[in-house]
């Protein structure tokens, strides 16, 4: 069985990927107005506030999923959610760095055995380095009897 | 209805429960705006099927969109601090599915409330939950 404390004390809080992204103006407002999203700042394109949403910094995803010496764990793994802090708006066109560690690893045990899930936290920065928005990935990995 | 400011907020209120889109049709423009599109599973029945999955699929971030419209069109100058959302199971295109959200705290001095999400397909089951804080003007 997975030693959940020991995959703690290695792998918590240490940065493992650094991206680069560029969100585009209208794949923003195009996921916006697809999720029944009314607010101009969303959808219009040219409004001044125009700000990228909730949904779109959730799909950035990091060049690696998790840390390169991270040990397999078998079992099938699943996408169990996703969480978005907005700090500041998020501009599009505006180049991003995204920096991810793992935040959290945990397991819950339910009749069907030991699920682990693991938090993987995306902060992105502006070219400045202010922080302007963090992401939460959470993946779910049914563990395996033997394992 | 729709509120205003922190004040306008009562705790227990049920935000309107809504019907999101859920159509092949929007789930595939959605998939494609972000990246997902190609494998079928959110733009094809046929092919989610041919891949074990009951139908195309709703993508989970989408359901996360769902919410966030549903506040915005609650909380018209309300700003979204914080959303998280856990896909506890698939959302099905094409099928009909409820957006709705319950004030469970409220802080005045802040401006702030937390709701609880979920959507619920026909039958009435938890398909995702989560939790939002908003931020509302205090006057």
């Amino acid at each position: 069985m997975t030693d959940i404390d020991d995959l703690r004390s290695k792998f918590l809080d240490l940065e493992f990927d650094r991206t680069g992204f560029v969100i585009d103006a209208e794949q923003s407002a195009t996921v916006a107005k697809t999720s029944g999203e009314t607010r101009s700042e969303f959808i219009d394109t040219t409004d001044p506030n125009f700000e990228a949403c909730a949904p779109i910094l959730a799909s950035l995803a990091s060049g690696r999923r998790l840390p390169i010496d991270f040990p397999k764990l078998g079992g099938i793994s699943m996408d169990g959610g996703k969480a978005v802090a907005c700090i500041k708006p998020v501009r599009p066109g505006i180049k991003l760095t995204g920096k991810t560690h793992l935040h959290d690893i945990y397991a819950k045990s339910g009749r069907s055995g030991r699920m682990i899930f693991l938090v993987s936290r995306m902060q992105l920065y502006d070219d400045s380095g202010e922080h302007l928005a963090t992401t939460d990935s959470r993946q779910v990995i049914r563990e395996r009897p033997d394992k | 209805m729709t509120v205003q400011t922190i004040g306008d907020v009562v705790f227990g209120d049920e935000i309107t429960p809504w019907q999101p889109d859920t159509s092949l049709q929007a789930t595939r423009s959605f998939a494609h705006a972000v990246g997902y599109s190609g494998s079928g599973r959110f733009e094809d029945h046929s092919k989610a099927r041919a891949q074990g999955l009951p139908g195309a699929l709703v993508p989970g971030i989408m359901g996360m969109g769902f919410l966030t419209s549903m506040i915005h069109r609650w909380a018209p100058r309300g700003k979204i601090k914080h959303i998280d959302t856990v896909f506890r199971a698939p959302v099905l295109a094409d099928h009909e599915h409820t957006v709705t959200a319950v004030v469970t705290d409220i802080d005045e001095e802040l401006g702030e409330v937390v709701l609880d999400l979920t959507i619920l397909n026909a039958q009435e089951e938890t398909r995702v939950f989560g939790t939002a804080t908003v931020h509302l003007p205090i006057a």
